[in-house]
């Protein structure tokens, strides 16, 4: 049985419009206007334990949203959710023992007293044995190097050690679950690599099951074994790294450096009808579709006509691809979960 | 009793917040003493004409009242509507829904951490300002004094739980300054921090007896003066008792109705 299940989970806002201005305010002083805004809309989505899931989306995707519903603090407006086998916002307290959760934006230690004192307060909370509070406090202190600003109030610590500190407390109670919002939002990349590193770690070591929001696609290739995918309140991609790659990754450019320029395009353009391309100078670059053409094929078709001195490949990037998702250009039009076949739907519309 | 070892904790921590913000709670305390000097001054004049008692207080008992009104005032000073609209309003509350505990529970700690501290302070600028006053009445028995502790406890809870309905329209407005201080001006008028209840006209009194705020201020001073006939105490205290019981229910009832509607911002 999944450690999460969800079926059919949606979320709605009820949101106040408000006209610009003093008219506006009075008009709605008296008269109060509401709209449905759908956060979440109709997701499902299972995860089993162990494993490492990324959550993306723009912003306003209903991330966080989701994540707030699985750990309680927002009821579902509809559908089903069991974590753990339990519904989180019936039975919030049990299920708040079960995880731990880290808001990148949002500090869970006591702003004005010293760090060690927020973790005993974590220790009276969770109820944690004294024998189990003090080993792992012991560790994660040596894998998080907190030891420096142990005394130190989370006001006065950096943003880098302030989640530092965030992520120790979220698991001292060893969660089976861990929720993380945004982790390493605003941090350098040192502490970025030693967070990553440290959750891994907790993923390999202790097979604590991790579901991660970012913006930060080094978090999910450090961490992550499936990505999720919303936008507008809905699931559009579900899979693994590979498989959204394949799907939605299907170009490569190979550049040509040229000995001179082409004399005329036309002859390689009749060798190459279903691809992209364009020539400034004397570098010449193709688009092609990995999965129609082989590279040297590529190769093949332009070497008779002009004299190569070099070429590069380069490979889709998950950034561009994501970045293209969020921006509208690319529609992941896959309304079954497993779209592994490179022929399903892919509508670049650029 | 292990179950509520975390709330302890949390008291623990938030008292100890208070020694951080020190100079602020210092500052407060110095305002407090003005007013009650002020008070003094104030009621000192209005007795002066009369050699007798006043609305049936002698001065003694009158500076007995102001003493007990003060130290009453000065107790969970640093739980309001305002913090806990911030936290509301911010979304800030969603961090503590994320945990093992208790809304209201931790809400309670919070607000009670400091309370320790606040009360010796208070019992301290207290005593000065009344022997400099030139001393209060005390109770007259030893009964009176358990009573009295009684009472003030109960008004001690009857303030967190008004405080927390109260803060609990932050789900509907954002302008938790004005609402603080509309529930601060009703309160002081009401509780009889400002003017003994007895000293109004029949109509308001009435009015006054069936809110709760009486037993904020009034309930405690009269009992610690022994004013009221011994079914009269036993009534009034029972009174804040329902009062207390009554609206932490309803301040659970508000809150978990609220988070069902709730739009936690930033969703």
């Amino acid at each position: 049985m999944p450690l999460i299940e969800a079926r059919g989970l949606t979320k709605k806002f009820r949101q106040a419009v408000k006209e610009p201005g003093l008219a506006g305010s009075l008009k709605h002083f008296f008269t109060r206007q509401y709209k449905d805004k759908v956060a979440v809309d109709h997701i499902d989505l299972s995860v089993e334990a162990g494993e490492s899931v990324a959550y993306l989306g723009p912003n306003g995707a209903g991330k966080s949203t989701t994540i707030k519903m699985l750990t309680g603090i927002l009821v579902p407006t509809s559908g089903s959710l069991i974590v753990d086998g339990l519904v989180p916002h019936e039975k919030r307290q049990q299920n708040a023992r079960k995880m731990g959760v880290v808001f990148g934006q949002r500090t869970q230690l006591w702003w004005d007293i010293p760090v060690i004192e927020s973790f005993n307060l974590a220790r009276d909370m969770y109820e944690i044995p004294a024998a189990r509070y003090k080993a792992n406090l012991a560790e994660f202190t040596e894998l998080l190097g907190l030891a420096e600003f142990m005394n130190i109030p989370a006001g006065k610590v950096s943003l880098g050690q302030r989640m530092r500190a965030d992520l120790c407390m979220a698991l001292l109670h060893e969660p089976k679950l861990l929720y993380l919002d945004e982790p390493t939002i605003g941090l350098d990349i040192a502490v970025k690599d030693s967070i990553r590193k440290f959750i891994h770690r907790l993923v390999e070591e202790r097979g604590t099951t991790v579901m991660l929001t970012t913006h930060d696609l080094g978090d999910i290739e450090d961490i992550c074994n499936r990505i999720v995918i919303i936008d507008s309140g809905k699931i559009i991609h579900d899979g693994g790294l590979a498989a959204l790659k394949d799907n939605y990754a299907r170009d490569r450019v190979i550049h040509f450096q040229l000995a001179r320029p082409p004399a005329s395009m036309d002859p390689i353009c009749a060798g190459l009808p279903a691809c992209d391309l364009h020539a400034n100078g004397l570098s010449l670059s193709v688009r092609f579709d990995r999965f129609e053409f082989a590279a040297g094929e590529i190769a093949a078709a332009v070497m008779p006509h002009v004299e190569v001195i070099d070429f590069r490949i380069d490979e889709p990037e998950v950034e561009d691809l994501i970045r293209r998702v969020y921006l509208g250009q690319l529609s992941l039009a896959a309304p079954e979960p497993t779209a592994d076949t490179p022929e399903s739907a892919v509508a670049a519309e650029v | 009793m292990r179950g509520l070892n975390k709330y302890f904790s949390i008291a623990k921590a938030s008292l100890e917040v208070i020694f951080v913000y020190r100079a602020g709670f210092a500052f407060n305390m110095i305002g407090t003493v003005f007013y009650v000097v002020a008070m003094f001054y104030l009621w000192q004049t209005i007795f002066l004409g009369k050699p007798g008692a006043l609305g049936g207080f002698t001065w003694p008992e009158m500076k007995a009242y102001l003493i007990v009104a003060f130290i009453l005032n000065s107790t969970m000073t640093w739980f309001d509507e305002w913090q806990m609209g911030a936290d509301i309003r911010e979304g800030r509350v969603a961090t503590d829904l994320a945990r093992p505990i208790d809304f209201q529970l931790k809400r309670f700690a919070e607000a009670t951490g400091p309370v320790p501290f606040e009360l010796v302070s208070a019992l301290g600028i207290g005593a000065v300002v009344a022997v400099v006053f030139g001393g209060i009445a005390l109770p007259a028995d030893p009964v009176h004094l358990a009573l009295f502790i009684v009472s003030a406890a109960l008004a001690t809870l009857l303030k967190f739980a008004i405080i927390y309905c109260v803060s609990m329209v932050a789900f509907w407005t954002t302008g938790m300054e004005g609402v603080s201080n509309g529930r601060m001006a009703v309160q002081n008028i009401f509780s009889g921090a400002l003017i003994p209840l007895v000293f109004f006209p029949d109509w308001l009194r009435g009015f006054a007896s069936v809110l709760p705020f009486q037993g904020m201020i009034s309930t405690p001073a009269l009992t610690y003066l022994g004013a009221m006939d011994g079914p009269t105490t036993a009534f009034m205290i029972g009174t804040q008792a329902v009062w207390v019981v009554g609206l932490m229910l309803f301040g659970r009832l508000l809150w978990r109705s609220a988070i069902k509607a709730v739009t936690i911002n930033g969703g």
